[in-house]
């Protein structure tokens, strides 16, 4: 059932808004990597932020290029705080819609920073819109979004049940040369990016980067995909089938309107 | 067997890894019956016999027909069939001794507006078979018998809590099944509480947890989750859970819908020693015919007499003639024993083939209902690569669920199997026989 913001409970409300401050800026992330222009306009030194939600935990950190991509290890500081004073706040902005947001700069080039994430967010919905972006990053932005968002859910008490069921492990989520690692322990889950895993509990591989589009972006049905071996699984099945359940809580998640 | 013998020789063409293409070609019309039922029906293929679990693009998702031990799919290849569908099958698809009389029935009229005078035959041979049941209510599915079991294990009690093992299947009710919403887990699973099979102590802490509160415990004869190897039970587990019932005041639960008959015509509960007050049977019932049975003893009879216990379709006559039948033909097809001296052959060929193949393949649960595991890898890669090997040579073993034998099993069929599985043991590549 269609549900809009204000008939979600509490809890719903602020999921919603870390999920939706999260997809924010792992989208962001893959439109950097995906277009080389939007890169070329990513302040000199590249750039550190968070976005803040009141009241719905720690806020979310963006760094460009990713920590884990420098040589240089030291801990970079934020330079700008995208404050929301509420969920609802984080939602209408984050979705499009009139609301308040509170850029609070926390050091230098503030401004070029909200600047171009501003750019970011717009270039990733054009990456995933237009026909014409290529297949490897569509599927890169849609299986970023999608595993992030698995993260952020995870906790909630409507998957407290089904998370206690499904045994904890490792699922490697490849498509061609992408490749992500998702660690499921007690109720949390954890996504980590491009490793190399050799060990995983499981294994959830779409045949090329056009299976991964057609399915993250619901144009076809997984199980279809699936039943053609378009989409593989292999390994410990109940592993992967509950992270499908939590799948389902996040597409819920995603239909929720302003 | 054409086919069969087609599969060998395709096999033996040097070819041993089958690309996708041929496996989409192999199985073209399952496929494109699948992609038609994905629009009209949710998942395609729902619960358990959906393509994820199996190993897709592997097994045919649909089948035509059957006979004996074989089955055939839509695209017309032919397997040697070890999940008997789901077990219902112990006499053989399409056993004219079950079937004659059965279709003859159909023709006289099946659902009555009162029963047919074969439902009291029926229940009088179960009473008198069954060991230490006094009555019979006979409904379809397993879920209506475990489900009514538990409703009338509450309704005498007055009591709420249901414990089970954990991982064990007792139906798709929302009181048991793995649909785990909110909505049921604050209601209908909220009084079910889980204990590891066989694990004495933690039965009793759930019992002190729990006292004055439990209405019943319910347990499969022998643990047969699916993922797993299957776990026979201790004598110490049975008669602690026996002990604990009759110190709470709780009724003891047999559900013995996936294994009744396999193990001993008298109740695999006879098989295991043990005492129930109530008992759930079904699938091999009547051969597929769709009935189930839930038995009970003397104390529940009030009980069961007052409680409003009905469905449309659960007094039809053909599924009970089927099941007198079924009865009869077990029997003279040599019973359990035979099924046992069929598993036994499959059981000790499999582990003897896995392990000169250098894989630690076990064989767990009782030899009527095996399930083959390899103990390097839990995380079951090898049973999926394993089982779709088979497939390809024309065996249809389930990689996640236990298999049952039926006495229309013959020794040519196991040695045909164990000479597919010699070649697919040689096909795992002994890189993945340390998958993790």
């Amino acid at each position: 059932m269609k549900m809009n913001f204000a008939q979600l409970n509490s809890e719903e409300q602020r999921v919603l808004a870390q999920l939706k401050a999260t997809l924010a800026l792992r989208l962001a992330e893959e439109a950097w990597r995906a277009d080389p222009e939007l890169r070329g306009s990513c302040p000199a030194g590249g750039l550190v932020m968070k976005i803040g939600v009141s009241g719905t935990g720690p806020s979310i950190r963006l760094e460009l290029p990713p920590s884990a991509e420098l040589s240089d290890a030291s801990v970079r500081r934020p330079s700008l705080l995208l404050y929301f004073p509420g969920p609802g706040a984080a939602m209408r902005v984050l979705s499009g819609a009139k609301g308040a947001a509170i850029p609070l700069p926390l050091g230098p080039g503030a401004l070029r920073v909200l600047a171009f994430f501003r750019r970011a967010s717009t270039r990733a919905t054009e990456l995933l819109r237009d026909p014409g972006t290529p297949d490897v990053a569509r599927a890169n932005l849609l299986l970023a979004a999608t595993l992030f968002g698995l993260e952020v859910i995870a906790g909630e008490s409507y998957l407290a049940r089904r998370m206690q069921i499904v045994p904890d492990g490792s699922v490697c989520v490849r498509a061609e040369d992408i490749s992500y690692f998702v660690i499921k322990k007690e109720n949390r889950i954890e996504i980590r990016n491009g490793a190399a895993p050799t060990s995983a509990d499981a294994e959830l591989v779409f045949s090329n980067y056009r299976s991964a589009v057609e399915v993250l972006s619901g144009a076809r049905q997984a199980v279809v995909a699936l039943g053609s071996g378009d989409v593989r699984i292999e390994g410990l099945l109940p592993l992967v089938q509950g992270l499908f359940a939590v799948l389902d809580r996040l597409s819920w998640y995603l239909g929720v309107e302003v | 067997m054409s086919d069969i013998s087609m599969e060998k020789s395709d096999r033996t063409d040097g070819d041993s890894k089958r690309g996708d293409d041929r496996q989409g070609a192999r199985f073209a019309a399952s496929l494109a019956y699948f992609e038609r039922a994905a629009k009209v029906i949710p998942g395609g293929i729902y619960g358990s016999k959906s393509p994820g679990f199996l190993v897709p693009g592997r097994f045919p998702y649909y089948l035509s027909r059957a006979a004996g031990s074989h089955i055939f799919d839509v695209d017309g290849n032919e397997f040697i069939d070890y999940l008997c569908g789901y077990g219902s099958q112990i006499v053989g698809y399409g056993n004219p001794a079950v079937d004659g009389p059965a279709l003859e029935q159909a023709r006289m009229g099946d659902l009555l507006n009162q029963p047919h005078p074969v439902m009291v035959e029926l229940a009088e041979r179960l009473v008198k078979l069954v060991d230490g049941m006094d009555w019979a209510v006979f409904v379809k599915n397993g879920t209506d018998a475990t489900t009514l079991a538990t409703s009338i294990a509450r309704a005498d009690t007055g009591k709420q809590i249901i414990i089970a093992a954990d991982g064990a299947y007792h139906g798709a009710a929302n009181w048991c099944s793995t649909n785990v919403f909110p909505v049921f887990t604050q209601t209908e699973q909220r009084d079910v509480r889980f204990f590891p099979y066989n694990d004495v102590a933690a039965l009793e802490a759930l019992f002190a947890e729990n006292a004055g509160k439990v209405a019943c415990l319910i347990l499969t004869p022998y643990h047969h989750p699916t993922y797993r190897p299957q776990q026979l039970p201790t004598p110490e587990f049975l008669q602690a859970a026996e002990r604990l019932c009759r110190a709470e005041g709780a009724w003891f639960i047999i559900d013995d819908i996936r294994a009744n008959f396999r193990l001993d015509a008298r109740g695999s509960h006879a098989y295991f020693g043990t005492h129930p007050d109530l008992v759930t049977m079904g699938k091999a019932l009547a051969n597929g015919y769709p009935i189930s049975v839930l038995l009970g003893n003397e104390n529940l009879r009030k009980t069961a007499s007052s409680f409003f216990i009905t469905g449309t379709y659960w007094m039809s006559a053909v599924p009970m003639i089927a099941s007198m039948a079924t009865l009869d033909e077990m029997e003279r097809l040599g019973g359990t024993a035979r099924l046992a001296q069929l598993g036994g052959m499959l059981r000790e060929g499999l582990e003897s083939l896995g392990r000169e193949a250098g894989f630690g393949a076990r064989v767990s649960g009782p030899p009527a209902i095996p399930y083959l595991t390899f103990d390097e890898d839990s995380d079951l890669y090898l049973n999926q690569r394993f089982c779709a090997a088979m497939a390809d040579r024309g065996v249809f073993m389930h990689p996640h669920h236990n298999w049952f034998i039926s006495l229309a099993h013959t020794e040519d069929d196991i040695a045909r199997t164990l000479e597919a599985a010699r070649e697919a043991f040689r096909e795992l590549h002994p890189e993945a026989r340390g998958v993790k």
